[in-house]
């Protein structure tokens, strides 16, 4: 597909006031964001920026959008997932806060769900590509596909030609090289531009936070970037905080059983698995861990949960959570071993915790669709197992994933890391840099007044005592929180 | 407060007079955080609504019970004090208690079985009008041994469930002789007493008789009433994986709910790390089950009586036993070299190795106990003879004292409410 150069494409305009009714109800949660807007409004210190966004199109993402705008910057957006945008989200982003339907005068956004991947892909090139031939000079990227883009674009531009897919490759690169193909034959020397003209990206998860690393590694990256992922104010909020919240509410909107007097395994005793099982417990439940590290299996334990492997607890347990990272975590067999409807989800970034493929293929099972999200899968010999999201995120194929006040601090910290690189570009020289400390700390100051929290501030002979700032940093960069 | 210095006094049993002056200290500290008998003994010093009256009171000789023994003598009542326990008397306190004019106190730490019934009788030997009981030792001799005495007693208050159970019997056999108060059944008390008081007291005294770890620790519950409910959750508090035996479904299913693992004793023993007691019944703990335990298994009772751990099949099934590894613990060890430790030789685990409830918990429960006495005698007619509950006025006093004393204030319900709660004319 090429470029059509329309102004924006969503499923439909006219959820647009839904949507704003919702931006305005997260805003309300989202007060890092709204600081941010207050503390900067004037100086618009991101004036000059041209923003394009790969992100969820939610309406947690809106705010995000909006709070850019409102601090100077242009921006066109993505969504970095073909399910992930709210409909009503991206309509009212199209139509803006202060447009209408008709007269819709948001922000360019391209996302819908359910896009195809070639529509995938076209919505990423559209939102790297302003009207004026020109691209971004910021990325706010999550996973990292809209830096990707730019980079093979530059790449098999510098090469003077595109490769062809490998027999082996998946269809998304079939699809990714067929874009940039195209794109050299209609726009030769584009990506390079945009490649040398981008002042750095910031990049919201682990994934893309992977890969920009190997790229600094391989000596291919091509701008500084900020791995937002791994400020403490994103990453406990993200995993510990947000999966606490919106595991109980996924499991609770899919099946409605009662959580407590039930046993339920969390394999994985991480951030995520943490929160899992906090809440799990404070629900009622006897939680019992499966680990693989001793250090977090030993913190389990600490913690007064039961550790054994999935393989003592597979016939005992009603409730199975996946939150490991890995794959192959609850097998075929094990499922087969299950307890007659014992709820099986999973919560970790990727659908392979929990081996789908092997259930499929059992001789004799059957699916039984209960309703969206929530499939009964039954064995020959009768018994079944209550499948949620098909294996994927159940927090947010059930529920709706992180609440806004989550997002809140790590979309505060992605807002502070695109101001930091376009203000400050010579102070981050070409790698991956995470946020300084007290931008950590900044983030999570803006969210105390709207949780009525009253913080102590040291002295100065205090201060001096400690040997830290009155004003922060607090902590070392090693501290562990 | 009472006069400094030994005042002789006729029928004392106690280990040491000059142990009195740490015995006061302790009971002034006692005093300091127990304000709601502070409020009623000022208010009767002021009444007298016991004036001249003699009790009896077996009861755990501790500060928090000589905060008791002082209200009661504000209210003009003379107090002949036997212990409940022989490994629970603080001697120090015995001794202030004994120095006080209108105690007498028979108690000795570590008496042994004869002492402690000689004890009983020296307190029964005042003829007493009114009885405070804990477990049910004084009450029993009263009507098995000194029959005489009956007529003279218009009622008593019994501050235990295992004491209640036995009276309770007693009347259904038609053998008690006069009116007895369930202090123990009372909201406040169960909720203060068994469940926060017991539930932390009990961890405390097995921390200070082992210094263990709780956190990690795999830590079976035996019994999910009031006392194992708050056992529980605190031992879950620390960090422990905490397991719950029970004989009632209902309990077993709240157990159950409330995120607890439960299992039969004979499934939880080889699993278990610390072994806790709270049912109020017997053989809880068999050599079917010390036999498969874990070496190293820490074994505490915090039910009334030593009877929930089968101490006696413990002596047995051990081939050495090495006393007093640390206060209040004691090793066996088995024929393949396991090694069990009981802590204070299955009796109550929180006043032996601990320092019993803290004394908050006390003051709610003896504030109940004394209110109920007042009510007792005071009672027009006098109550028949039986086990009387504690009456809502009586429980709704001590918790608003409380809650007075804390500071918390609470709303009142308004006449429209009242009468909304009263009417059954509302409806949707």
């Amino acid at each position: 597909m090429s470029a059509e150069n329309l102004p924006f494409k969503v499923a439909d305009l006219s959820l647009a006031e839904f949507g704003r009714k919702e931006i305005r109800l997260a805003e309300h949660e989202m007060p890092g964001l709204m600081a941010v807007r207050e503390e900067y409004g004037r100086s618009q210190p991101l004036r000059g920026a041209r923003i394009t966004g790969s992100l969820h199109m939610t309406v947690q993402t809106a705010v995000l959008i909006e709070t850019l705008v409102a601090i100077g910057a242009e921006v066109r957006w993505c969504s970095c997932n073909i399910f992930s945008t709210q409909d009503h989200a991206a309509a009212a982003v199209a139509v803006g806060p202060d447009g209408t339907q008709d007269d819709p005068r948001g922000i360019p956004v391209f996302a819908w769900k359910g896009e195809s991947l070639p529509e995938y892909w076209w919505c990423t090139e559209q939102a790297l590509s302003w009207p004026d031939g020109a691209g971004p000079n910021m990325l706010l990227d999550d996973g990292g596909d809209a830096t990707l883009l730019v980079h093979k674009g530059a790449e098999y531009e510098t090469a003077g030609a595109v490769p062809s897919a490998a027999e082996e490759d998946p269809e998304e690169w079939r699809v990714i090289l067929d874009l940039l193909r195209a794109s050299l034959a209609e726009a030769p020397g584009k990506w390079t531009a945009v490649a040398g003209q981008v002042r750095g990206v910031t990049e919201e998860t682990t994934t893309g936070v992977h890969r920009l690393y190997e790229m600094a590694t391989a000596g291919t990256l091509r701008f500084p970037a900020i791995n937002v992922n791994d400020s403490v104010t994103k990453s406990k909020f993200d995993n510990k905080y947000g999966c606490r919240h919106s595991l109980v509410d996924g499991i609770n909107r899919a099946t409605d059983v009662l959580i407590g007097g039930k046993v339920a395994v969390v394999c994985g005793y991480g951030d995520v698995g943490k929160g899992c099982a906090e809440s799990l417990r404070g629900q009622g439940a006897r939680v019992v861990v499966t680990e693989i590290d001793p250090i977090c299996a030993l913190q389990a334990a600490m913690d007064g949960y039961q550790v054994a492997t999935i393989e003592d607890m597979v016939g005992q347990a009603d409730i199975f959570i996946s939150a490991t990272g890995n794959y192959g975590i609850i097998t075929a067999d094990h499922m087969a071993a299950m307890k007659h409807q014992a709820i099986v989800g999973n919560i970790g970034h990727f659908d392979n915790e929990i081996d789908m493929a092997g259930l499929a293929r059992t001789p004799g099972i059957t699916r039984i669709n209960i309703k969206p999200q929530v499939d009964e899968w039954v064995f020959a010999d009768g018994h079944s197992v209550i499948i949620l999201s098909e294996g994927r995120l159940l927090n947010l194929g059930n529920a709706t994933g992180h609440p806004s006040f989550v997002m809140s601090n790590s979309f505060t910290n992605q807002v502070i890391a695109q101001v930091e690189l376009f203000t400050k570009t010579a102070e981050y020289p070409l790698g991956v840099h995470v946020l300084p400390k007290h931008l950590d700390e900044k983030v999570a100051r803006l969210h105390l007044d709207a949780l009525g929290v009253r913080l102590t501030r040291l002295s100065k002979e205090q201060a001096d005592y400690i040997g830290v700032p009155v004003d922060g940093p607090y902590k070392p960069d090693h501290y562990r929180y | 407060m009472p006069p400094d210095g030994p005042v002789p006094t006729a029928g004392s049993g106690i280990a040491g007079p000059g142990l009195a002056a740490a015995g006061q200290a302790r009971i002034g500290w006692a005093e300091r955080t127990m304000p709601v008998l502070g409020l009623i003994r000022e208010s009767f010093a002021a009444s007298r609504p016991l004036d001249g009256l003699a009790v009896a009171a077996c009861l755990h000789v501790t500060a928090e019970t000589a905060v008791l023994v002082n209200v009661l003598r504000a209210a003009g009542a003379r107090v002949h004090l036997a212990a409940s326990n022989p490994l629970s008397t603080q001697d120090d306190v015995a001794a202030a208690l004994a120095s006080w004019p209108g105690v007498t106190v028979s108690a000795r730490s570590g008496a042994g079985r004869e002492t402690y019934y000689r004890h009983i009788h020296q307190a029964l030997d005042s003829a007493p009008a009114l009885v405070f009981d804990d477990g049910g030792d004084l009450v029993n001799t009263l009507h098995e041994d000194r029959p005489e005495l009956l007529a003279g007693v218009a009622g008593g208050v019994e501050s235990t469930t295992t004491g209640v159970a036995r009276l309770r019997r007693m009347a259904a056999a038609g053998t008690l002789a006069f009116p007895v108060v369930a202090a123990n059944g009372a909201a406040t008390r169960r909720m203060l007493d068994n469940r926060y008081g017991t539930g932390q007291s009990a961890l405390d005294g097995i921390l200070r008789a082992t210094n263990t770890l709780l956190a990690g620790k795999t830590v079976v519950v035996s019994g999910y009433g009031p006392a194992g409910t708050g056992i529980a959750e605190r031992a879950r508090g620390l960090g422990a994986q905490v397991v719950v035996t029970e004989t009632d479904p209902v309990r077993a299913l709240d157990a159950v709910m409330a995120g607890f693992r439960v299992l039969p004793m004979a499934a939880a023993a080889p699993l278990g790390e610390v072994f806790i007691t709270a049912t109020g019944s017997r053989d809880v703990i068999t050599p079917a089950h010390l036999e498969v335990m874990r070496d190293g298994a820490i074994l505490a009772n915090a039910g009334h009586f030593d009877v929930e751990i089968d101490v006696r099949g413990l002596e047995k099934l051990a081939v050495t036993v090495n006393p007093q590894i640390r206060p209040s613990a004691d090793e066996y060890v088995l024929a393949d070299g396991r090694r069990l430790i009981l802590l204070a030789e299955g009796r109550v685990v929180n006043l032996v190795a601990g320092e019993g409830h803290p004394a908050a918990v006390m003051d709610v429960s003896f504030t109940v106990g004394a209110l109920s006495a007042v009510w007792l005698t005071s009672a027009r007619p006098p109550l028949p003879p039986g086990v009387h509950e504690v009456p809502a006025e009586t429980d709704a006093q001590a918790a608003g004292l409380m809650l007075a004393c804390m500071g918390t204030e609470i709303d009142e319900l308004t006449p429209g409410q009242q009468e909304y709660l009263d009417s059954w004319r509302y409806g949707s």
